[in-house]
């Protein structure tokens, strides 16, 4: 279970501040893989660095007694400057790993970047960075409850796809996901319910088809 | 595996200073080199010139060892003044794990600059030795106790200043402006006795002035400073690292949210 009392998130502009969540009090189960529906610009990735202690809340928490992955993303997590190599002995050493040379060889061997592993992530393609990032949760064996992903499939190739998508399913009895996408296909493939971002608010659907017609219905005008 | 908060901040502090001595040091092949001839260009060339004017001791002591108890102080303030406040920025990426912290790469920095200045220090002046100069201090502890001060003065200027960068950008900027008049009022190359005692006012609100006379004084049995002040140089130190850390309280959710 997690737990969101009184949540505020707002971002400050120019013309004042621009709430994206506002007293949001929800309890989302973790025993379902969730997918986060809504607009470009609602707050899905807001959403999921919340959730991960990538960001914060402006006011309220987020209670959880589970173990969240970080956001797995494009953006965040990876350091540009490091190497894969570095980057993978990084997030070993901050979660208590003595010997990393183990974990580099299991991201190494999934994410399949040849030499470019030990090339700064920076002159990495969006593909190329998502394996490594991908790679570097599942050596961790997914001692996660809940593994955050934020658009991550959308880049990578046929070959990649097919390998995360066989590695998800088999470690489904643990661990679920909670999940941005903006492909349907890929949603309804993972997970089972849904959350749609409106009105500043978190809506959960246990269902994840009435999710996608109330995330339809309010959102895609054009049919 | 459940760790305790400190164990966390232990690991995750480990991990930041693999990673930032690497790219401190790492990056260029003689990026050690540079640590230790940096300083030792900057005292050589100082040496020189007082040579050329004509003197070879000031206030009893030899040029060249003067000049390192001048400049080692100075540099470890100035080095870890920039270090530290630029630590927060340049691992922005990183705390998207939530296991780190922005205290964590401003400590870890910290950890490094005091490791190097005490190894530049001590293999300059067993550099010196070997040349024939007596270096051996003459109040160690007291020298020791002069450098740490004014690194903490550093570590709570730089605890200021990363928040300070939060609202105002352009902040770097004045650091600079301001770093480079300092080199020539901390009294890097000169003292407080070679300066009429009407002036001292000039000098004596500059902690970093009272860090290097009292370095001075620990160093050379031939000099006692008149004005450095041990009360003032803590006095200062430990505010600004009481006012760093609150700011850094009050700001440390804004570090990783914006």
């Amino acid at each position: 279970m997690i737990k969101f009392e009184n949540v505020s998130k707002y971002y400050p502009t120019k013309k004042g501040r621009r709430y994206v969540f506002k007293d949001v009090n929800i309890a989302l189960p973790t025993d379902v893989s969730i997918a986060i529906l809504g607009p470009n610009g609602a707050g899905k990735s807001t959403l999921v660095r919340m959730l991960g202690g990538a960001d914060y809340p402006n006011k309220g928490a987020i209670l959880t007694n589970k173990k969240v992955s970080w956001p797995l993303g494009l953006q965040g997590g990876l350091q540009g400057s490091m190497s894969g190599r570095e980057n993978c002995r990084f997030v070993a050493r901050i979660h208590g790993f003595k010997n990393t040379k183990e974990i580099e060889q299991k991201v190494s061997d999934f994410a399949e970047v040849g030499a470019y592993f030990d090339e700064p992530v920076k002159s990495y393609s969006s593909g190329m960075r998502s394996r490594v990032a991908f790679g570097l949760t599942m050596a961790f064996d997914f001692d996660f409850d809940v593994l955050l992903i934020d658009e991550l499939g959308a880049v990578g190739d046929a070959n990649f796809r097919h390998k995360s998508h066989a590695l998800l399913k088999s470690k489904f009895e643990t661990t679920k996901l909670i999940m941005v996408s903006h492909s349907m296909g890929e949603l309804r493939k993972y997970c089972q319910a849904g959350i749609v971002i409106k009105n500043e608010n978190l809506t959960f659907f246990p269902q994840l088809e009435d999710a996608i017609k109330d995330y339809e219905d309010t959102y895609v005008t054009a049919k | 595996m459940a760790r305790a908060a400190l164990q966390i901040m232990r690991d995750t502090v480990h991990a930041l200073l693999m990673r930032e001595l690497k790219t401190r040091f790492g990056s260029s092949k003689l990026g050690y080199f540079w640590a230790l001839a940096e300083p030792a260009l900057q005292a050589g060339v100082m040496a020189i010139m007082f040579s050329l004017i004509g003197r070879s001791s000031l206030s009893g002591v030899a040029v060249a060892l003067f000049v390192i108890s001048g400049i080692m102080p100075f540099k470890a303030f100035s080095k870890t003044l920039t270090q530290l406040s630029s630590g927060i920025s340049a691992n922005k990426a990183l705390f998207a794990y939530r296991q780190v912290s922005p205290i964590d790469p401003i400590l870890t920095r910290l950890m490094i600059e005091l490791a190097t200045f005490f190894i530049v220090y001590i293999v300059l002046l067993g550099v010196m030795a070997w040349l024939g100069f007596d270096v051996w201090p003459q109040d160690l502890l007291a020298l020791i106790a002069a450098s740490l001060l004014l690194i903490i003065l550093g570590f709570g200027i730089a605890l200021c200043m990363s928040s300070v960068l939060l609202y105002w950008q352009d902040a770097t900027k004045m650091l600079a402006m301001i770093m480079t008049p300092m080199f020539f009022i901390s009294g890097v190359f000169f003292c407080a006795t070679m300066i009429p005692a009407k002036y001292w006012f000039l000098f004596t609100w500059n902690p970093v002035f009272h860090a290097i006379e009292l370095s001075r004084d620990a160093f050379f049995v031939s000099y006692t400073t008149p004005v450095g002040s041990w009360d003032y140089l803590a006095f200062v130190s430990l505010s600004f690292v009481t006012l760093g850390l609150m700011l850094y309280r009050v700001n440390r959710i804004r570090f990783v949210t914006l």
